[in-house]
């Protein structure tokens, strides 16, 4: 019982950091009708900038957050504006090919930037915890968790209550109509996308806070990312929040009962079941 | 039509030759731009002909090397029968597998095969007699040139067969299933049979591929044998070359081979980043690849590119 309970606690703590990094692609694929296969390769800038910031310069790591953010936000800015503003009216193929190669140049140049050793962000307080009713609650991953859903709940605000956030939602809903109300999509395209790259940013930080980071870990993340965004709706932040954390519960179950290796298998599973079962829910444009 | 197969042929007698004339080198380089191909091609069964964008044809490699491999060491079996096991072992996946993902369209589809590889090499990982983390140690055969030639014919082979997709019935299935699935169905095209077959004989043309490689290189792991830069490599270099042609993965797979050879002696990982810049460049630039750049080339001079670059531009 005790057992069962604690695999919820970090269950919970790390889904919500899955959470967070799902946003920003349920963002981008609500808004720009994109399926960002560099999304994992977007948080793991995030992480090194993050990680950089704390080892290079002595910044705390969720200090360091909002540097992450406006990196991460001018460098999708100028991603969507010079390159897949390109493809914006292309096939579906076309635009998955396309991030697949940014992911592929964004991996390999920070192989060659910050080499292939695993890197921690390790503040004075990593692993400091508390007792809460018999349970251990650390402390980093609880901040981590505390940051997704500010920033989610930030998010929702943004959309639901600003002129721009409106203007997002518009788009994602109806371009044309969209158009028709004075929106220019030249303008909200790249505001989604460097939005959503800034998410994926502050995600990388905080998962190099609980956990590693290395150039190769977009693949798994951008597969995860997808899962949940899918299992929250898209146009959700919360509920993305939420299927980030059916994810991690799944995940931490795995890890003590069969064995951590099949964690992305697990993973896996659930996106097949996910999407045979229900799989023309959302976003079904033609 | 003549002169065009007295052509091909006459191209692969010339590198069936190679072992003969060529250095130690050159065979070694030869077998991976092969079997690269090879590869590429048959990518482009599902890729190019179907339009479903697999980025986990790196499983059936793997599973084809992992079949070869277990069948020779636990088994001790010959290298024949071991390739049979592995083909059998990534042909019967890929109609397991087939079944559930291949309802899923565009972007569900390729998220899913991007999670296969590495749900697959954790269950890989996770067997005892597969040698778990630690992979397995093939015996040792010390033959370049039986490897080089086994390569080129299986990228003869795997030609051959996108050859008669390209002319066949069921290959205007496959086209039909790309341009409009919905509507391949109602023409009377068996969809979910067609996308099964054509994922079948694209595993089956990986796993020979991955078995020749098991035994060449004696020792597999999970990492090497589900390795996603294979993923990455097969589908640039159709794309690059030409998705959904006879002869552009070919084209596509042995000129970024050449350029990345002489990149990776300068600087691998700047080798693996071109590969990436090159997708987005011919995406953008040149959709159809390398086997239609002549042909719009010819026409328009360089307002070809600049008008595939305003075709999609928002």
């Amino acid at each position: 019982m005790h057992l069962a309970a604690q695999i919820l606690l970090n269950g919970i703590l790390l889904g919500g950091l899955y959470g967070l990094m799902a946003l920003g692609m349920g963002l981008v694929w609500g808004v720009l009708n994109i399926v960002n296969l560099a999304h994992g390769a977007f948080i793991m800038l995030g992480g090194y900038a993050v990680y950089y910031c704390y080892a290079g310069l002595g910044i705390d790591p969720f200090a360091a957050l909002p540097i992450a953010m406006v990196g991460l936000f001018c460098l999708g800015y100028l991603v969507q504006r010079f390159v897949l503003s390109l493809i914006a009216r292309a096939a579906l193929l076309s635009t998955l090919l396309v991030t697949f190669g940014i992911d592929v140049v964004l991996t390999y140049l920070a192989l060659f930037a910050f080499s292939a050793d695993f890197r921690t962000i390790n503040p004075s307080y990593a692993g400091d915890h508390f007792d809460l009713g018999g349970l251990t609650v650390p402390l980093a991953q609880l901040g981590a968790f505390a940051t997704a859903l500010v920033l989610a709940g930030g998010l929702r605000m943004f959309l639901a209550r600003t002129r721009t956030g409106r203007a997002i939602r518009a788009t994602a809903q109806n371009l044309t109509a969209a158009r028709l109300h004075g929106i220019n999509p030249r303008r909200i395209y790249p505001l989604s996308f460097g939005i959503g790259t800034a998410l994926a940013g502050a995600a990388g930080g905080l998962y190099g806070v609980v956990s590693q980071v290395t150039p190769y870990m977009g693949n798994t993340l951008t597969a995860k990312s997808f899962v949940i965004a899918i299992l929250g709706g898209l146009d959700r932040p919360l509920g993305v929040i939420a299927g980030g954390v059916a994810l991690g519960i799944a995940e931490a179950t795995t890890d003590i009962y069969l064995d951590p290796t099949y964690r992305n298998a697990i993973g896996f599973g659930m996106l097949v079941g996910i999407l045979v079962l229900r799989p023309t829910r959302l976003f079904e444009r033609a | 039509m003549t002169t065009g197969r007295w052509l091909v042929i006459s191209c692969v007698a010339a590198l069936a030759a190679v072992p003969l004339l060529g250095s130690a080198t050159m065979v070694q380089y030869g077998i991976s731009a092969l079997s690269i191909a090879a590869l590429a091609q048959a990518w482009n069964i599902l890729g190019g002909y179907t339009g479903y964008a697999s980025f986990g044809n790196s499983v059936f490699y793997g599973l084809g090397a992992y079949g070869t491999a277990i069948a020779m060491v636990d088994g001790h079996q010959s290298f024949g029968v071991g390739l049979g096991c592995g083909v059998a072992l990534a042909v019967a996946c890929a109609w397991l597998f087939g079944g559930p993902i291949l309802r899923l369209r565009g972007p569900y589809f390729a998220i899913a095969t991007l999670g296969l590889s590495g749900a697959m090499s954790a269950v890989v990982s996770n067997l005892g007699f597969a040698g778990k983390n630690v992979g397995l140690i093939l015996p040792l055969y010390r033959g370049d040139e039986l490897f080089y030639e086994l390569s080129l014919a299986l990228l003869v082979l795997c030609t051959l067969a996108v050859a008669w997709i390209a002319r066949s019935r069921f290959g205007a299935g496959l086209v039909a299933i790309r341009e409009n699935e919905d509507a391949a169905l109602v023409m009377g095209v068996n969809t979910p049979r067609y996308k099964a077959l054509a994922l079948m004989l694209a595993a089956g043309f990986s796993a020979v591929a991955g078995g020749i490689h098991a035994y060449w290189s004696t020792f597999i792991d999970p990492a090497s044998a589900f390795d996603s830069t294979l993923n990455v490599k097969m589908v640039i270099m159709t794309v690059f070359g030409g998705p959904g042609t006879v002869l552009g993965p070919i084209v596509g797979a042995f000129s970024l081979s050449a350029i990345s050879e002489l990149l990776a002696s300068q600087l691998s990982t700047m080798a693996s980043a071109f590969y990436g810049l090159v997708i987005v460049l011919a995406v953008v630039f040149m959709p159809g690849g390398l086997m239609e750049l002549g042909r719009g080339f010819r026409r328009g001079g360089r307002h070809y590119f600049l008008d595939n670059m305003r075709r999609f531009r928002l």
